[in-house]
């Protein structure tokens, strides 16, 4: 029963925020990793800040990468008009992977050990939820009209309604068939 | 401090060992009828409160991999498995057994159990299949494994009497019709059943009616989805109980919730709003004259001259994280010890007691679990629901058992989530995101084709559980070793475990029958068993991998003859007549359906017997000859 990318559990040790948080970026920053990130994940704007955690996100980015790396790959990609296909350079596409990443399942992943060495960061390369939240509000389960396991119940029975698009289908054994009477059951 | 070290020198008339389902179930039972129970458990019981229970929640939404254990706390002074315990060998074969379990069988046995208030019931999924008729005589209808000293009839009322304390769901009428069952007259659930999956119904529309072929046997097996009876909330049914209808079960710590399950998908490792049954349940139920001692390792069961157990030792700590205990005894007429199978037998061998037949933690079982998956054309509404609602029943039964095992071909609900680890791997994968820093990154799809494709990809998701049947194998077993110990000084359990060729052949059958239906699917097979696995193992040519149930059974064998069994019918230890064991480990096979409800029967039933030990032990004026020692089944005519 395996949820996030299959790494180590060395990584839950260090399930929380980053450390010493620092003061929140302004809110014009936080617009600047908004755009990029509709680029990587294919999500608007809007259903981006819905999730409540664009700011955190981008103090984490810039947690585990540093100002500059995150300062690179943000002018790289506007650069691009914010297509990350034309992106170039391990570095900028493997940081590109991650934040996507975080999006979607809102666990840090782990950089390539390559890229882990070139941007020489301070914190371990594991990978890690970066809040409780971040997987409550993860962009995956959106992809196929989920909603995250143990989060965000839709209600009794709704599992048996037919996702999007698909027609409705009876239920299996129905209509109740009689039973002769000599055991029990029927309603 | 612990209140566990206060006890010490005191006397009850029962004690319980664990507060995990059986545990808890005796313990109601006997509270009621006015005996005084002391409850020990080994672990916290943190998540009896709410707060405690929105703690483990957080914990799991925080955990990278949500294994069963993953929302609960770990504990040193009473160690758990967990399923991530077991890793592939140094050389990329075999494997690698990490945790607090030591292994050094053939093959791991790669699941787990919780150690804490409420045990293993924490993380259930919450299916209550009972057993066949069949199952219980499978050594004298299809000639492997043991046979029960008692049959289905013999369990009857107190399956009906187990389905009330879970309070179970489903379509009995339905049981009867598919499978055989019989139940008593007009007999219905405490509650309708939970619905069908969508999942389920596509599996209905393409597969209901058609036929597949038993490779092994040349039998022809009739596809047919039938719902799974659960234990967990659903719409009370008035006509159960002659009438007088069912009052579902609220959750612990937050009263009038959680009494219908609101599809939240995560009943194993945890229910968020506690729709699915757990023993904390029963717990609330319990009179006052049960008493529950956390933080109480118990060591040893101590035992007279004349045979009959007098007690327990247990050790008391305060502090999970750097437990440091105290040694205490407690006494009392009765001992149930009702740890779970691994750990009752670990118990016993450790307390070098009722083992005369030399059967104490043989015969471990478990439901290999052999996993198919595939990819329909069109979208099923994966991650929704429970774990799994329906399956196909009838390769649990038929003379295809004489020649490899059965197995419950269970439909999966969560796409690949055991299977592949989904959707967090769907999402590494797209990214171009290996499982390791050092291996090279694939190109990553960005910006709508990702989600387009994710979607489309996870949507379409389905799998399998073949859960099949382990006969019942002396060599697979729990031993001790003083070298192994915990942080408290406890012997660890070693496990030894195989597939018997039984087995083998019926998972070789099972995969032969899981290409069939991708086939009348028209599913793209996804199914691949790679080398590294740890579980991996190559039968005639083919490669499997499997993984564990969590059904640990058979480690203090129920039977009907003191040299060959640990327990008689009524789960009583044959050496010691006031010693019962109770649990999955008294199944003597572990037969086609999901244990705990066939567990929790029994453990009912052992009640009965132990009220009237009890009864005739406190019957006043009465003087009983004591001429040396007899099990009571053979003092009595
Ligand atoms: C992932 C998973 C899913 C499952 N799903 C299902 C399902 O859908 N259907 C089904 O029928 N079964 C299911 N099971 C099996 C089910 O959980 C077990 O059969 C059941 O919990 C066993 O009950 P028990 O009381 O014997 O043991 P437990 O519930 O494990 O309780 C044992 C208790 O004893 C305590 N204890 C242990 N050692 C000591 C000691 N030395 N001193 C004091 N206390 C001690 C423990 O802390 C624990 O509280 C599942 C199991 C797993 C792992
Ligand atoms: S589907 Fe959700 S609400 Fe229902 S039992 Fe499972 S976890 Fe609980």
């Amino acid at each position: 029963m395996t949820t996030g990318v299959p790494l180590t559990a060395t990584a839950l040790a260090s399930a929380a925020t980053p450390d010493a948080p620092p003061a929140a970026p302004p809110a014009k920053d936080v617009d600047r990793f908004v755009r990029l990130s509709v680029a990587l994940t294919g999500f608007d704007a809007f259903e981006l800040h819905g999730t409540g955690l664009a700011e955190f996100y981008l103090r984490t980015v810039v947690a585990q990468v540093g100002r500059p790396a995150y300062d690179d790959l943000r002018k790289a990609l506007e650069q691009a008009g914010l297509d990350p296909e034309k992106l170039e350079g391990d570095v900028h596409q493997d940081l590109a992977r991650a934040v996507a990443h975080l999006w979607y399942l809102g666990v840090w992943p782990p950089l390539s050990a390559a890229v882990h060495a070139e941007l020489r960061r301070q914190v371990a390369n594991d990978a890690f939820t970066v809040a409780p939240e971040a997987y409550v509000q993860g962009l995956v389960w959106r992809t196929f009209h989920g909603h995250p396991q143990g989060a965000k119940a839709p209600g009794f029975g709704t599992w048996a309604a037919p996702p999007p698009g698909e027609p409705e289908l009876p239920q299996p054994g129905r209509p109740v068939r009689g039973h002769g009477g000599k055991t029990g059951g029927g309603r | 401090m612990s209140p566990a070290r206060d006890l010490d020198g005191h006397r009850y008339d029962v004690i319980v060992v664990g507060a995990g389902w059986a545990g808890s179930l005796v313990a109601k039972r006997l509270g009621s009828q006015g005996w005084r129970v002391l409850v020990l458990e080994a672990g916290t019981t943190t998540l009896d409160t709410w707060a405690g229970h929105l703690d483990a929640m957080n914990t799991f939404y925080s955990s990278l991999i949500k294994v069963p254990n993953a929302p609960y706390r770990a504990n040193t002074a009473a160690p758990s498995p967990s399923v991530l315990d077991t890793v592939p060998g140094k050389d990329g074969h075999g494997y690698q057994a990490l945790g607090y379990l030591v292994q050094d069988g053939p093959l791991p046995y790669g699941t787990d159990y919780l150690r804490a208030g409420g045990g293993t019931g924490m993380h259930w999924l919450g299916l209550t299949p009972r057993m066949l008729p069949q199952d219980f005589k499978v050594r004298t209808q299809f000639g492997y494994g043991r046979d029960w000293p008692i049959g289905y009839d013999d369990l009857q009322h107190w399956y009906c009497e187990a389905e009330r304390e879970i309070g179970v769901a489903g379509d009995a009428a339905e049981q009867t019709e598919e499978i055989g069952l019989p139940f008593p007259e007009g007999y219905v659930f405490p509650m309708h059943e939970i619905p069908s999956s969508y999942v389920d119904r596509v599996m209905a529309k393409h597969l209901n009616g058609k036929t597949v072929f038993d490779s092994c046997t040349d039998e022809p097996v009739e596809l047919r989805v039938v719902n799974t009876p659960h234990g967990r909330n659903s719409t009370p049914n008035p006509a159960y109980d002659g009438g007088r209808g069912f009052r579902p079960q609220d959750a612990v710590g937050l009263p009038n919730y959680g009494e219908r399950c609101v599809g939240n998908a995560s009943c194993t490792p945890i229910c968020p709003v506690q729709a699915k049954y757990n023993p904390l349940k029963t717990q609330a139920q319990w009179s006052r004259k049960v008493t529950l001692v956390d933080r109480a390792v118990v060591s040893r069961v101590l035992v007279a001259d004349n045979g009959r157990v007098t007690g327990v030792e247990y050790q008391a700590y305060d502090d999970p994280a750097t437990p440091v205990a105290t040694t205490r005894t407690v006494e009392a007429d009765v001992v149930v010890v009702a740890a779970h199978a691994i750990e009752s037998a670990r118990l016993l061998l450790a307390s070098e007691l009722a083992n005369s037949s030399d059967q104490v933690g043989r015969n471990l079982m478990d439901h290999p679990v052999m996993l198919a998956w595939g990819l329909m054309p069109h979208q099923v509404g994966p991650f929704r629901g429970p774990g799994s609602t329906s399956a196909f029943e009838r390769f649990r039964m038929g003379e295809s058992r004489r020649e490899h095992s059965p197995w419950r071909l269970v439909i999966a609900n969560w796409g690949w989530t055991w299977a592949a680890g989904s959707p967090g791997s769907d999402v590494a994968e797209m990214l171009g995101i290996p499982d390791s820093p050092f291996k090279p990154r694939g190109k990553a799809r960005y910006g709508p084709a990702l989600r387009e494709q994710l979607g489309d990809r996870i949507g379409r998701q389905v799998a399998f559980q073949f859960e099949l049947e382990q006969d019942a194998q002396p060599g697979n077993r729990v031993t001790i070793d003083r070298r192994h110990r915990d942080a408290l000084g406890n012997c660890r359990p070693i496990l030894s475990y195989d597939l018997s060729d039984h087995v083998k052949k019926g998972m070789r059958a099972a995969l032969d029958v899981s290409h069939q239906i991708f086939e009348l699917l028209g599913a793209e097979e996804r199914t691949r068993y790679t080398s590294d696995a740890p579980s991996y193992f190559e039968y005639e040519g083919t490669g499997y991998t499997f993984n564990g149930a969590g059904h640990g059974c058979g480690t203090h064998v129920m039977g009907d003859d003191r040299k060959t069994s640990v327990v008689d019918q009524w789960q009583r230890s044959w050496d010691h007549a006031n010693l019962y064991l109770v649990g999955c480990g008294s199944m003597p096979s572990i037969g086609t359906s999901n244990p705990s409800l066939t567990m929790a029967a029994l453990a009912l039933r052992s009640v009965e017997r132990i009220h009237q030990d009890l009864t005739e032990l406190h019957r006043p004026l009465v003087l009983r000859p004591t001429p040396g020692y007899a099990h009571p089944t053979e003092a009595r005519p």
